[in-house]
């Protein structure tokens, strides 16, 4: 398959830098030249300068931008406030909201040619999904001290033995599947985007599959945050 | 957030997601069973932890599917309620 012409590798090719070939680069500067490295670098820039842009100074009446981020925000705290209360959202929204944005842009930013989304590296979303599981222990046993193993018992003493296995796995199983699907999906697109370009560019194949691609970026960064927030609620439950 | 739109996000959150973590608790539980017959006890106890680890990882997918299930069935619940009062 051909290589994908990524910009920034070749601006940064062009300025000396070493831009690593394969997955991973060996030494230090190659691994930070990596693309899905100066991507997230790129997508991190354009939210800041973005949201620094259009809600630098907030109005009493609001303009075209500042009404666009009422609403995303607003649209998020109902959500978050609806399924995990009011205390949690108001401790975790900046995490959890600059998550859900940063997943959207990363994966939108793939459809456009010369860009690729970070999201499609496991290094990326499994970075976000060990940030995630930490901190839904973190809630956990913040919340009920050391009795935040009776989460781990299942609902009866005689049960414990078969129970707590099968809590472990499916707990550690969170850790795997969340970082994956997010991955798989976004690979997926990206990989089937490139295959498609090389065999009938020029004919528009792959216009329907990016349609598709936006409809699978914004449905994935979503339900991250949907399932970041249901873990954040369940830790914060009483055992059953 | 309209009733509509709300049952979609979990349906789609929820069922979109209960594949992967199904396959993702089967390997887990078969990986740690063939971690402990061939690092732990050195083969000694071949097959046993194997099958041992694949059963609890089975489990472990049914758990979390019906974790789901239950889950949605109780919000169903709740949402009647609520429309009665």
């Amino acid at each position: 398959m051909e290589h994908p012409i990524l910009f920034i590798s070749v601006i940064l090719e062009a300025l000396g830098l070493p831009v690593p070939h394969g997955p991973v680069g060996h030494t230090f500067l190659e691994q930070i030249c990596a693309p899905y490295m100066t991507y997230t670098w790129l997508v991190m820039a354009f939210l800041f300068f973005v949201s620094k842009l259009t809600v630098s100074n907030l109005e009493m009446v609001p303009g075209k931008g500042q009404n666009f981020w009422e609403i995303v925000i607003g649209g998020l705290d109902n959500f978050f406030a609806e399924n995990m209360g009011r205390k949690l959202t108001d401790q975790f929204f900046p995490m959890l909201t600059t998550f859900g944005l940063y997943i959207a842009v990363a994966n939108l930013i793939g459809l456009i040619p010369g860009f690729m989304s970070p999201t499609s590296s496991l290094n990326t979303t499994l970075a976000l999904t060990i940030i995630v599981w930490v901190s839904h222990h973190f809630i956990g046993i913040r919340e009920h001290g050391l009795n935040y193993y009776k989460h781990f018992m299942g609902p009866m003493w005689w049960l414990v033995p078969l129970m707590l296995p099968i809590e472990i796995i499916s707990n550690l199983a969170r850790l795997i599947s969340l970082s994956i699907r997010l991955f798989g999906n976004i690979m997926a697109k990206e990989t089937l985007l490139g295959i498609l370009f090389m065999l009938a560019g020029a004919f528009f194949a792959p216009l329907p599959i990016m349609l598709l691609g936006v409809l699978v970026s914004l449905v994935q960064a979503m339900v991250f945050v949907l399932l970041a927030v249901v873990y954040f609620g369940q830790a914060q439950e009483h055992a059953h | 957030m309209s009733d509509f739109k709300k049952e979609m996000m979990f349906l789609l959150g929820h069922y979109g997601h209960i594949g992967i973590t199904f396959v993702a608790s089967i390997f887990l539980g078969m990986g740690a069973g063939i971690l402990l017959d061939q690092k732990v006890f050195d083969g000694r106890t071949a097959p046993w932890f194997t099958f041992i680890g694949l059963a609890f990882g089975i489990a472990a997918g049914f758990k979390s599917l019906f974790d789901i299930l239950w889950k949605s069935s109780k919000e169903l619940e709740k949402d009647k309620t609520d429309q009665e009062d």
